[in-house]
């Protein structure tokens, strides 16, 4: 395995970081360069992904206040289910940890149970969300109602989205590993999925701070 | 017992010692934010507490709002401040973010994007507020 120097002042500050050697003793994922560079690569992705989910709370801080006959942000949210919520997903955050962290032991039974963990989670959340939706809607709260109530449910719908995309994945890494086990790329893919659901778990703390709990402050 | 990732980690930042030129060390000092760090250890304990923190932040926030104790200003300010203590602790401890063969690059574009993202509200908000006045 060959290694790519890098120009300038950061390759002459840690030349020891680009031996063969070094790398050699990293985790699966960043051992081999072609799947370490792919990390960075998912890195980025996360990036622009932040500006689309920073576009869709600029959207809804300027809408908030056009209610026009719908309801408002205090009358409309419970904090209840939120707290359900919020609970699923940071649970499953923890979960997908230990997903990691234990196929860096090469604990693939513990590894796999942890994401099947994370998967129930996660799919909890999905469900208690959409529970609150179609429960908005049945009481005339739809996307149609207000300017509030569009950006409302594009943003948080496209939270809900993203985590059920990545539901989808997960079960496709779950066959994955269980054809070929956990290798370079099997290892990298587990832990872009984990880079992922932290991610998404971040933003939704933003929804819960900003659209939530900002909601009831008033 | 050293485990197996420890042994990794040593064979990573072995010879990662002070560098003997000057101009060497200063450049390493400026970009030691870079300077990429592996997570391993026996028991999965950074994993635990961090699931302990990201829940008393969580109930913190909810406790707050619930029992309206502060202007509601200074709430949504508190609360925002929580939210960050929250994504930093996520970043850290669960997303391990200066995992890196090399410098931990993904670092300044995602500074960049939070710093245009949060910049694209307030300047959302800050140039919404002119229309309602003058329409």
């Amino acid at each position: 395995m060959s290694s790519i120097p890098l120009e300038g002042a950061v390759s002459a500050a840690w030349p020891e970081a680009h031996t063969p050697e070094a790398a050699e003793a990293l985790p699966l994922e960043f051992a081999d360069q072609e799947q370490s560079i792919a990390i960075t690569g998912f890195w980025m992705f996360l990036v622009t992904d932040l500006l689309i989910f920073a576009s869709l709370f600029a959207a809804y801080a300027v809408y908030r206040p056009m209610i026009a006959s719908g309801p408002s942000a205090q009358q409309l949210f419970h904090l209840g289910p939120t707290l359900l919520e919020t609970l699923l997903l940071l649970t499953s955050s923890f979960t997908v940890g230990l997903v990691v962290w234990s196929m860096r032991r090469g604990h693939r039974r513990a590894m796999v149970g942890w994401m099947v963990i994370t998967l129930l989670l996660g799919a909890g959340f999905v469900a208690t969300e959409l529970h609150e939706f179609f429960g908005d809607v049945a009481l005339g709260a739809s996307w149609h109602t207000s300017a509030f109530l569009s950006a409302f449910f594009l943003l948080v719908g496209t939270h809900g989205l993203h985590v059920t995309f990545g539901i989808l994945w997960a079960l496709a890494l779950l066959i994955q590993v269980a054809r070929k086990g956990i290798n370079s790329i099997t290892a990298r893919k587990i832990y872009t999925f984990s880079l992922y659901w932290h991610f998404l778990d971040i933003i939704w703390v933003f929804i819960l701070s900003i659209v939530y709990l900002g909601g009831k402050i008033g | 017992m050293a485990t197996v990732v420890e042994q990794q980690q040593e064979a990573v930042t072995a010879g990662r010692g002070p560098t003997a030129g000057s101009a060497l060390g200063a450049e390493r000092a400026l970009l030691r934010f870079l300077e990429p760090h592996f997570a391993g250890e026996g028991f999965p304990w950074t994993q635990l507490w961090g699931y302990v923190g990201s829940l008393v932040l969580t109930f913190a926030a909810f406790g707050l709002v619930i029992h309206h104790l502060l202007t509601p200003t200074a709430l949504l300010g508190l609360v925002l401040v929580l939210a960050a203590g929250q994504a930093s602790l996520q970043l850290g401890v669960f997303m391990h973010l200066r995992e890196s063969r090399g410098p931990a690059w993904q670092v300044l574009p995602l500074g960049l994007s939070f710093a245009i993202g949060v910049g694209m509200i307030v300047a959302s908000l800050w140039i919404m507020a002119f229309k309602w006045g003058v329409s």
